[in-house]
């Protein structure tokens, strides 16, 4: 039956280190900011599911956006200039500026795949200014994704980046659900994969830094799919391990992009974790 | 019966692959000739426009694969279970995570193509179909 989803997207423009970025971001509802941050080389659609979902929206007020260079976000000034290469710094710095230029206050900030892991380095840097951070298949350090196939004059990027990730979802997800993904996955940028994975495989070391994680200043729940190869529970454990007061669980028959794959599924391991942010 | 390697198993998996809709959408452009070896033994399918059109069982030093992909058997039979576990569920997967899964060969092609090839790799377990 047709109907309109209350989801509404916007464009805010973000003063990010002295540039300014106009920014898509999509929102739903009302209550504690909750930011979720799509994995690499996506957008926010990924988080659809969970922006159309009342029990949440009723809850918090969800804002997924898009970075520079992906989805609706246009890249900054003279893009054409430098090659695309995300680090560890300057993502957790459009973070920042997003809920700083929204004005949001104590924020949780939820993330899944390098999203899973800024949000560790954003509850590093400003745990006194959030909530708290929910990291989808979160690890501190993951080498091992990028290589120069991603990026390359005789390959179509859209559909090696959309198949190398497809092989992310579980078995078990449903067939749509991927194909889904895979289409976002599709849609980015020339290098915009390689340049996130770039920051995922080379720049990104918490390893140390995350046990400075105050969880009485700033909660810490994590979540992982048992199928995810990128990020594997292994990763998850040895994070949940680090930061003290630290809550995690293995989601079975799950993979690497849960809120996508089966938001049904996800959403029974979640909703206590978000729970949890409220009490 | 068919068992992985063999003949019979080869002739199934030829089948799946031709009757497979999807791959008569996506496979317009994938013609190549690629390996899959089990331990010692080679098998080298050649595929034109996404269908399979030979399977050669004892290649011999002209079967020219232009890639492929060498396992032992207990890492295939892992891939090729209904329900795969973690980190054997898809050829990426293995490519990263299991070591002893090698992509031998100019990866370029197999990269390339690597959308019909995943589903073909995919296709190997009849449940996929």
């Amino acid at each position: 039956m047709s109907h309109i989803e209350p989801i509404t997207g916007r464009y805010v423009q973000v003063d990010i280190n002295g540039a300014m970025h106009r920014i898509f971001y999509e929102e739903a509802g009302q209550g504690t900011p909750l930011i979720c941050l799509h994995t690499a080389g996506a957008d926010s659609r990924q988080w659809r599911h969970l922006l159309n979902d009342p029990e949440v929206t009723s809850k918090f007020r969800v804002l997924a956006f898009d970075l520079p260079y992906h989805g609706r976000s246009t890249p900054p000034d003279q893009w054409w200039l430098r090659k695309y290469q995300l680090t560890a710094q300057g993502y957790a710095d459009v973070i920042r500026a997003f809920w700083q230029a929204l004005g949001l206050v104590k924020p949780v900030v939820m993330g899944c795949s390098m999203g899973g892991a800024i949000v560790l380095k954003i509850a590093v840097d400003y745990q006194k200014e959030l909530t708290g951070i929910v990291g989808l298949e979160s690890a501190a350090f993951a080498p091992g994704r990028y290589n120069e196939f991603l990026h390359h004059p005789a390959i179509h990027g859209g559909e090696l980046c959309a198949s190398y990730t497809m092989g992310l979802c579980a078995p078990a997800t449903p067939e749509a659900n991927k194909r889904e993904n895979w289409w976002y996955y599709a849609q980015g940028g020339p290098g915009v994969y390689a340049g996130d994975v770039h920051f995922y495989s080379f720049d990104w070391d918490g390893r140390e830094s995350i046990k400075t994680i105050d969880t009485g200043l700033c909660k810490v729940s994590l979540l992982t799919g048992e199928y995810d190869y990128s990020a594997t529970p292994a990763m998850s454990e040895e994070v949940a391990a680090s930061i003290a007061g630290s809550r995690y669980t293995l989601m079975k028959d799950m993979g690497h992009f849960p809120m996508i794959e089966d938001w049904a599924g996800l959403k029974r391991y979640l909703m206590p974790e978000l729970d949890s942010m409220l009490a | 019966m068919a068992t992985f390697p063999d003949q019979a198993w080869f002739s199934e998996f030829q089948a799946r692959v031709n009757q497979d809709k999807e791959l008569s959408v996506i496979g317009n452009w994938f013609s190549t000739r690629f390996s899959i070896t089990v331990d010692d033994s080679r098998r080298v399918l050649v595929v034109n426009s996404g269908q399979i059109t030979q399977c050669i069982m004892a290649p011999r030093f002209d079967s020219r694969p232009v890639f492929g992909f060498r396992a032992p058997m207990a890492i295939w039979q892992k891939f090729l279970t209904p329900n795969p576990p973690p980190l054997y569920n898809d050829f990426f997967a293995m490519l990263m995570r299991v070591p002893d899964f090698v992509l031998e060969g100019d990866g370029l092609v197999a990269m390339q193509n690597a959308r019909a090839l995943q589903r073909l790799m995919n296709l190997m377990r009849k449940e996929s179909v």
